[in-house]
């Protein structure tokens, strides 16, 4: 019964649940954030690059980043049916959504895996 | 007799694509007019609070990218710290975050059906409200100091 409330027949739990598991990743990458935070304390530029640019912790990052744009996807997408009442204009805004939500993870993206750990950065 | 409810329920909201537009439902959620009690209010702070932090992304990313991209962008971003008027917003910006995180949590906790009596939901709300104002002061503390 559990996997029959998976399939396309009920997107609504699709939904729930993906809001539940993206919620979790970004509360396990916020406290993990904190915790870094906290032992490493960086407190000038070249503290912060070597908190920024250990490999996993970028990976973990876009993993953040990802679980937050299918979460924000969700979320506003629920305001939106709540307070939209107009179906063209709703459409219109859950398009500008998600063009915002590609562009920002493609932003992101690029941030964690090109910018934050290019070599470069360390020797300017 | 679960599955025959989900089943209605499927064959319902396939008609009611069809019928949405005829049937009026009455609907009520102009904020103004509504009772708070305190579980509501956790509950409308946690949407008000995610759509602040959707719509702050930008600057987060462009924060972040300065912060990383030399070291007197880094030296910039640490000097708008200095200014009342920013750290008051980060302030508020954090509140939004540690209230969206607790709340988040504690809709989990009820998700996995855990403090979901009404007086126990009473108690995690407060809890909530508390430490999402706890952990913006302890924030405070440190800018200040
Ligand atoms: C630690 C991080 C986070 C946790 C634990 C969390 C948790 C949750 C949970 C459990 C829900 C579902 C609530 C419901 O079904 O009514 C939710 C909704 C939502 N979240 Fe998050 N969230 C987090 C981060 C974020 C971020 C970063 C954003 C913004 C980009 C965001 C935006 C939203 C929005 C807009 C909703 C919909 C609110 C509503 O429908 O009332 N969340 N969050
Ligand atoms: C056979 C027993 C139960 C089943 C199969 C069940 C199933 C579910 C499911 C599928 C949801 C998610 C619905 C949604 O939010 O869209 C849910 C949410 C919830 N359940 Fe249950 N449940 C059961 C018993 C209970 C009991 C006994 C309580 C409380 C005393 C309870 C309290 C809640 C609460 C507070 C939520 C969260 C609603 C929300 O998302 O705002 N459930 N349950």
């Amino acid at each position: 019964m559990v996997i029959e409330l998976l399939t396309k027949r009920y997107p609504g739990m699709r939904a729930w649940l993906m809001q539940r598991l993206t919620a979790l990743v970004m509360a396990i990458y916020s406290v993990m954030a904190l915790g870094r935070i906290l032992l490493e304390q960086p407190s000038d530029y070249e503290a912060w690059l070597s908190f920024s640019q250990p490999w996993w912790w970028r990976v973990a990052s876009l993993l953040f980043w990802i679980s937050l744009s299918i979460h924000a996807w969700l979320g506003i997408r629920d305001v939106f049916k709540d307070y939209v009442p107009n179906a063209s204009v709703r459409g219109l805004l859950l398009k500008l959504l998600v063009v915002m939500l590609w562009v920002y993870l493609a932003w992101a993206t690029w941030l964690f895996l090109a910018y934050a750990g290019s070599a470069d950065l360390v020797l300017r | 007799m679960q599955n025959n409810n989900l089943d209605n329920n499927a064959q319902n909201s396939q008609k009611s694509k069809q019928q949405a537009a005829k049937r009026n439902r009455p609907k009520n959620l102009n904020l103004f007019t509504i009772r708070m009690p305190i579980n509501a209010l956790v509950s409308i702070l946690h949407r008000v609070t995610g759509c602040v932090l959707f719509v702050i992304l930008p600057l987060l990313l462009l924060l972040l990218q300065l912060s990383l991209s030399s070291a007197e962008h880094y030296a910039m971003v640490v000097n708008l710290l200095h200014s009342l008027f920013i750290k008051l917003m980060l302030l508020g910006l954090a509140w939004a975050f540690f209230h969206h995180f607790f709340a988040g949590i504690r809709h989990l906790a009820m998700d996995v059906h855990w403090m979901t009596t009404l007086m126990k939901a009473r108690f995690t709300s407060k809890a909530v409200l508390g430490l999402g104002v706890l952990a913006t002061l302890m924030l405070a503390i440190i800018l200040w100091s």
